[in-house]
């Protein structure tokens, strides 16, 4: 508990900084007498602690009393389920095969990665992994590339959008789109992700993965058009996807 | 709620089949959050775009839409998660149930046309030949080889003479090729649907065809004692009692002695006995496996426990889709099914609002084809062992085959039925033959109960333990700080042994038994298996794990489940493993009111798990998880 | 709005600005951590699971006196055991003769294995006081020292604790297999969570990347992005922990997936690398696999905790005849573990060994009975045995003892909570405090006993 009194302690004193100029001046302290060895004599005032309404201009002032809670991990089990509603609607093993497809080595089995999301092994009495380690998010990445990636190579087709799973949207044809095409076809993703518009979400987010999916386009414009993987849409898109399903607002609840 | 969107955003969706409605107001982020919690812990996934855009819809009805969510398979799974996590209701094969008198086993012979046959036997089947007494049924004269109990072969096959083969052995069409066995003429072999992705009824392969790997087995080849199908069988006296001197040749160059009339066989010489009973196989030379060998398990080798069906190792979203199916050995599908029956049964608790207290005190179950054969045929097998020394030959039965559905058949994995009654002994999970294996011994059966069910824990810091001769742990120096209440707890189980689930009716074992009074320094060696030496006395013996109360011992597993849920532990109890699975964190002493809500709920709520778990999606504390200051959230921007 | 809570939303925009900009590339509570101790030793933690029958171990005993049933040939196979010697026990049954190497105080049962022949740097701790026959509560007191409290781990394990005092920086600071890991309390760094795994194999498949459609830079700006946007969560939450996990997670992800680790975590690979483990053993195949494992790893610095488990220990019943065999091949694995680190060189302490700054810790759930039951095995006692080889423990040296007649933790000394038996937690007090970490720091009991330290 040391840290966290600590840095509390440390956000009360910059917050008590940035609004010291507002502040009356204090009522200085009375110097202390001094013998003639130089040894402090007279009596130090006693300093009574004061209640935050009795300092001037905080008579009235709104306590956020809110009891807060921890972000839960989304149990393995919703979290595999959403895995399949949201890239498909199809069963764990169908998803499986699509996922592994002809070759690419783009997703093994589920099996192997059971351990790494913590699923539970009641035979083996070895419990639930409710935190998580590296490794666990070594496995959202993993699971997550695949899924988009299959994803992209489904949804970007020429398709209507009602039919398209998760990119469910046009885009334009031979040009990127531009800031505001990406943000509403953001907010998209954003609802289906997150399940909440992308207006309410940090200002900043919306920029972030705007630069993520031009960077992505820019690095595929230093390779040869004969280059294999996803062209430049492809992977921009691709890129978008791996961000959203990797986040920490889509494993917390 | 009322919403509005940017026109961009609202284009998009009508575009992608998503139709909200326009309006006014813009719901919270927290709104948001909150609805996206309710589909991951209600409906088991994070919320679709439609669904999202019906919450965003003025006319959307939030606490209607939890009510209906309130029910259901994914809604059961979530409540069942919380006491699966707690008890881990599964078992490795570190729990062997290999009961000699259900396991088949076969070895491979030539038939009078020299061809190599697979003939299916039991090691403990009673033949009234001493060469092959509680034995293969064909000897090595007869067949070139012996069999050995570790499975090892001596010998070459040759060609058995037909006449032999004919009197030892015997075709038919057993269960685990044809649904209908039970018939004269089987013909509806089983054949394992290959487009389905849910846990089939699917034998190994090496079950469904003969040796050379490719021909579907019509009939298999078993010998004559096991085809038998009568329910009970005549007491089988061979007249041996004592055996051979060391190093005397055995019958049939046989590599273990042929077993010997028991006391209690020569004491009921004429008696019929259940074929169903381990104590009956063992004694009588008439009772066979049963129709379609119905009452054993096969196995595709000579194995201590040999492959024999198709099962998941992983499913962690439910046997409809399990993620991968190998070949188990013989023992896994009665693990395999003993945890499903534990799933169903709370599924069924919390998906159909039952009493909560049921998981301790219901007397119904769910079951299967598996469970039907397993309850009817099998469990029996590992009764009665020594308590043929107390006339004990005919299980009382924890679930009274009589209540179980009889119609269904063992390739009926995904038919569920419920029982409404088990029988007077059955308690909840607690007599489920998954909880008695789980948890072998009484104290751990009492340990889990009082953790699970009570939230309390037995902890003994820091005291010191002297050697002492006090048997009573309940006295003893150090030991009586926890088993004080643990052995009283524990007597509970006395009645049902102890890695096992026989039970031991108070008619054939009283509790304090006088046949069992210590004579001299100890009990006479017959009452040693069931009655505890040291804690008899010169007129009474006490059964084994009753001195902590001999009442509760009576009472049995169903007392326990009276007594627990009969305290104001419990329900607290209930509502705080609701309350940290929801809240997905440990609880603490602020959260004492919300823990007293939860648990009026419950009460109020005549025990309803939906009573409480409305509650609790209602509180504060699960409205605020996931709080990430939202206080600092851009309100109402639009992009 | 108030103006405090204009003032505090200033003061986390700040934050979040300045740690976006890498101000300070530690979070915020990791900042104000210990530097790490002990930076070039390495520890393997290994959990024998199910409760270990000492008396054929340990704590051995050949006599049959007070409640303890010794083995012996009517009730165990001993034809498998290396070192078992008869001795008479009786007219009809053969039980052991205990081995006593010289030049120590120990005393070993036959099913100890090649853990014979390094006796001299073997600390063995009998008595320990378990106050439980739980499984789950036992295994987890021996590992964190705390009993479970509402049946969760009440403080940090051994390898967490020294996973964070010694291995924040470590590609992967605690690999744990099966072992019971518990990362709980607040003074841990998120990136000292153990990686807990069922078997070394599964993790080469989460590892790996397939640059078919997307390259390892587009991965790694995703990684760099969401950085940057759980550090803003992290600004933003009230509850901060569970975000600061993501963040030093995410910042350990690209060197993980770099394929030249993927090799560690593939039997085959191990097998080869580390011949001699037994890996055909009959039981404790997989306990070879995680050792050769820690090996491997530890050449490469890349680990500093490895944990795993090693069962088959739980004999009730008549598999009670291979307890002793299941335990020589636990010791074996042990043995041939310190044979491997002997001929490994330290990854970063030239003229070193690997072996001369390892610590390896074996202990159990509780002990057997030592009576033998009704179905030929032994049930759970309240006693224990612990297993230390470590260059700063006492070698060739036994500390407490169990009472001959009932196998009974017996007085060890004087505790600060005065005369008891030594139990768990002083275990694992002694052991963090060889390193220089205060044991109070993650430990609410335990004492530190001077005894079992080399001086």
């Amino acid at each position: 508990m040391a840290r966290r009194a600590a840095a509390l302690a440390l956000v009360t004193a910059l917050g008590c900084t940035q609004g010291a100029a507002d502040e009356p001046t204090p009522t200085p302290t009375p110097t202390p007498s001094q013998d003639a060895g130089g040894a402090v004599t007279a009596d130090v005032p006693v300093l009574r602690p004061r209640t935050v309404q009795e300092i001037p201009g905080h008579e009235s002032i709104a306590q956020d009393t809110a009891p807060k809670e921890a972000p839960r991990l989304v149990p393995v089990e919703a979290l595999m389920r959403s895995y399949m509603t949201l890239f498909g609607g199809l069963s764990p093993l169908q998803l499986q095969t699509r996922l592994r497809g002809s070759g690419g080595n783009l997703f093994d089995t589920w099996n192997d990665y059971l351990s790494a999301l913590g699923v539970p092994d009641y035979a083996a009495d070895i419990p639930r992994n409710e935190q998580t380690n590296a490794l666990m998010l070594a496995a959202f990445e993993r699971i997550g590339v695949a899924l988009c990636d299959r994803a992209v190579e489904s949804d970007l087709a020429a398709m209507p959008p009602t039919q398209k799973v998760v990119f469910r949207f046009d885009l334009p044809a031979n040009r990127a789109v531009t800031d505001a095409e990406f943000a509403t076809r953001f907010d998209v993703l954003h609802r289906l992700f997150f399940g909440y518009p992308a207006s309410l979400a940090p200002p900043e987010r919306l920029p972030r993965f705007r630069q993520l999916l031009r960077d992505a386009a820019a690095r595929r414009a230093t390779q040869p058009a004969n280059a294999p993987g996803f062209n430049a849409t492809r992977a921009s898109w691709a890129v978008v996807c791996y961000a959203f399903v990797r986040h920490p607002e889509f494993h917390l609840y | 709620m009322r919403y509005r969107y940017a026109a961009g955003v609202l284009a998009l969706m009508m575009s992608a089949g998503v139709a909200p409605q326009v309006a006014d107001a813009v719901p919270t982020r927290e709104a948001y959050r909150f609805f996206r919690s309710l589909s991951i812990d209600l409906q088991g996934r994070m919320p679709t775009p439609e669904e999202v855009a019906a919450f965003e819809r003025p006319d959307f009805n939030l606490d209607a839409w939890i009510d209906q969510r309130l029910t259901g398979p994914r809604y059961a799974e979530r409540l069942r998660r919380i006491y699966m996590d707690r008890m881990r209701l599964e078992v490795g094969s570190n729990f062997g149930f290999v009961s000699n008198p259900i396991v088949l086993r076969r070895v491979r012979v030539r038939d009078p046309n020299n061809n190599l046959v697979d003939v299916y036997y039991r090691r403990s089947q009673r033949r009234n030949r001493a060469e092959t007494d509680a034995d293969f049924c064909l000897t090595q004269a007869e067949s070139g080889i012996r069999v050995a109990n570790n499975g090892t072969i001596d010998g070459t096959a040759t060609p058995v003479a037909a006449d032999v083969w004919g009197a030892r052995t015997v075709a038919l069409r057993p269960w685990w090729l044809y649904r209908d066995y039970r018939n004269t003429n089987p013909s509806q072999r089983v054949a394992p649907n290959a487009n389905s992705d849910a846990v089939e009824f699917e034998p190994v392969a090496a079950l469904m065809n003969e040796p050379d790997g490719r021909t579907p087995t019509v009939s298999v080849r078993v010998c004559r004692e096991e085809a038998q199908t009568a329910p009970t069988g005549r007491v089988y006296l061979s007249g041996r009692t004592t055996n051979p001197p060391r190093g005397t040749p055995l019958p049939g160059n046989r590599f273990n002695n042929p077993p010997l009339d028991s006391a209690y066989a020569r004491a009921h010489p004429t008696d019929m006995v259940s074929c169903t009973a381990g104590t009956g196989v063992s004694m009588s030379d008439q009772c066979g496996c049963g129709p379609g060998l119905e009452r054993c398990m096969p196995g595709a080798s000579l194995g201590n426990d040999p492959p024999a069906f198709v099962l998941p190792n992983n499913m962690p979203l439910g046997p409809d889709v399990p993620l991968d199916n190998v070949a188990q050995a013989q023992s896994e599908w009665a693990r395999f099914w003993w945890s499903q029956e534990a799933v169903r049964f709370l599924d069924d608790l919390f998906g159909n609002d039952r009493d909560v207290r049921e998981v301790l005190t219901g007397r119904q179950t769910m079951v299967n084809g598996p469970l039907s054969q397993f309850y009817r045929t099998m469990a029996g097998s590992t009764c009665c062992g020594n308590g043929t020394n107390f006339d004990y030959v005919e299980p009382v039965s924890l679930f009274e085959p009589a209540q179980v559905p009889a119609d269904l058949v063992p390739q009926d994995t995904n038919t569920w039925r419920r029982v409404a009654d088990r029988g007077p002994n059955a308690a909840g999970v607690l007599t489920m033959p998954i909880f008695l294996a789980k948890y072998g011994t009484r104290r751990a059966r009492a340990h889990i109960v009082y953790q699970a069910f009570l939230c309390r824990e037995f902890v003994a810091e820091n005291v010191e333990l002297t050697p002492s001769e006090e048997p009573n742990l309940m006295v003893r120096s150090g030991c009586a700080t926890c088993h004080t209440t643990l052995e009283p707890l524990s007597s509970y189980f006395t009645r049902v042994t102890e890695s096992g689930w026989t039970f031991l009716p108070a008619q054939r074992f009283p509790a304090e038994n006088t046949a069992c009074a210590r004579r001299g320094t100890s009990i006479s060696g017959i009452c040693g298996s069931f009655y505890d030496p040291q804690f008899a006395n010169s007129t009474r013996g006490l059964l084994r794990g009753a001195y902590g109360s001999v009442a509760n011992a009576d009472a049995g597993p169903a007392g326990l489940a009276r007594a627990v849920t009969a305290m104001p532990e419990f329900s607290q109890c209930v509502a705080s493993n609701f309350a940290e699975s929801f809240l997905g964190r440990a609880l603490g002493p602020e959260d004492s009111a919300l823990v007293t809500d939860l648990t009026t709920a419950l009460r109020n709520g005549n025990y309803r798990s939906r009573a409480l778990v409305r509650a609790l999606l209602r509180a504060d504390a699960y409205r605020n998880a996931n709080n990430l200051g939202s206080d600092t959230w851009r309100q109402g921007a639009m992009p | 709005m108030s103006d405090i809570r204009n003032e505090r939303r200033t003061f986390l925009k700040v934050l979040g600005a300045a740690t976006a900009a890498g101000v300070s590339s530690q979070p915020l509570f990791s900042a104000l951590a210990d530097p790490p101790v002990a930076p070039d030793e390495f520890f393997v933690f290994i959990h024998a699971s199910g409760g270990w029958d000492v008396t054929v171990g340990l704590d051995p005993r050949n006599e049959a006196r007070g409640i303890i049933d010794p083995a012996s040939t009517q009730w165990v196979d001993t034809a498998v055991l290396r070192n078992w010697r008869d001795a008479t026990l009786d007219a009809d049954y053969e039980t052991f003769e205990i081995l006593q190497p010289r030049g120590t105080n120990l005393r070993f049962g036959p099913a100890v294995g090649n853990l014979l022949n390094i006796a001299d740097r073997v600390t063995v701790i009998n008595g320990l006081a378990m106050n439980t026959v739980s499984h789950p509560d036992g295994t987890f007191f021996v590992s964190t020292g705390r009993h479970l409290a509402g049946g969760r781990p009440a403080g940090a394990s051994i390898d967490t604790v020294m996973a964070n005092e010694s291995g924040r920086a470590q590609l992967f600071p605690s690999v744990s297999v099966s072992y019971p890991s518990a990362y709980v309390g607040n003074e841990l760094d998120p990136r000292s969570a153990p990686l807990k795994m069922a078997s070394i194999d599964s993790v080469s498949r989460v590892l790996t990347r397939a640059n078919v459609n997307t390259q390892a830079a587009d991965r790694n700006a995703v990684t760099m992005m969401l950085t940057q946007e759980a550090r803003d969560l992290l600004a933003r939450s009230y509850h901060p922990e569970v975000i600061e996990q993501f963040v030093l997670q995410y910042e350990s992800l690209p060197r993980m997936v770099r394929e030249d680790f993927l090799g560690l975590f593939q039997t085959a690979g191990l097998q080869t690398a580390q011949p001699n483990f037994n890996y055909r053993a009959r039981f404790q195949s997989r306990g070879a696999v995680n050792a050769a494992f820690a090996v491997e790893a530890m050449k490469r610095n890349v680990v500093r905790c490895v944990s795993f488990s090693m069962g088959s220990l739980d004999t009730h019943g008549a598999n009670y005849r291979t307890q002793p065999l299941v335990q020589q091949e636990l010791f074996d694995v042990v043995a041939q573990l310190v044979a491997s680190l002997d001929a490994a060189p330290h990854p970063t302490l030239r003229n070193e060994r690997l072996s001369a700054h390892t610590h390896i810790l074996v202990v159990s759930d509780f002990c057997r009975t030592p009576q033998i039951n009704m179905t030929g095995g032994r049930d759970h006692y309240p006693n224990g045995s612990a297993l230390v080889i470590s260059p700063k423990f006492r070698g060739g040296f036994s500390f407490g003892s169990s009472d001959p007649d009932q196998l009974l933790p017996r007085v060890a000394g004087r505790f600060a909570d005065g005369m008891r038996a030594v139990a768990p937690p002083d275990v694992l007090a002694t052991f963090v405090n060889a390193f220089g970490v205060n044991p109070r720091k993650y430990l609410r009991d335990g004492d530190v006993v001077r005894e079992l330290l080399r001086a």
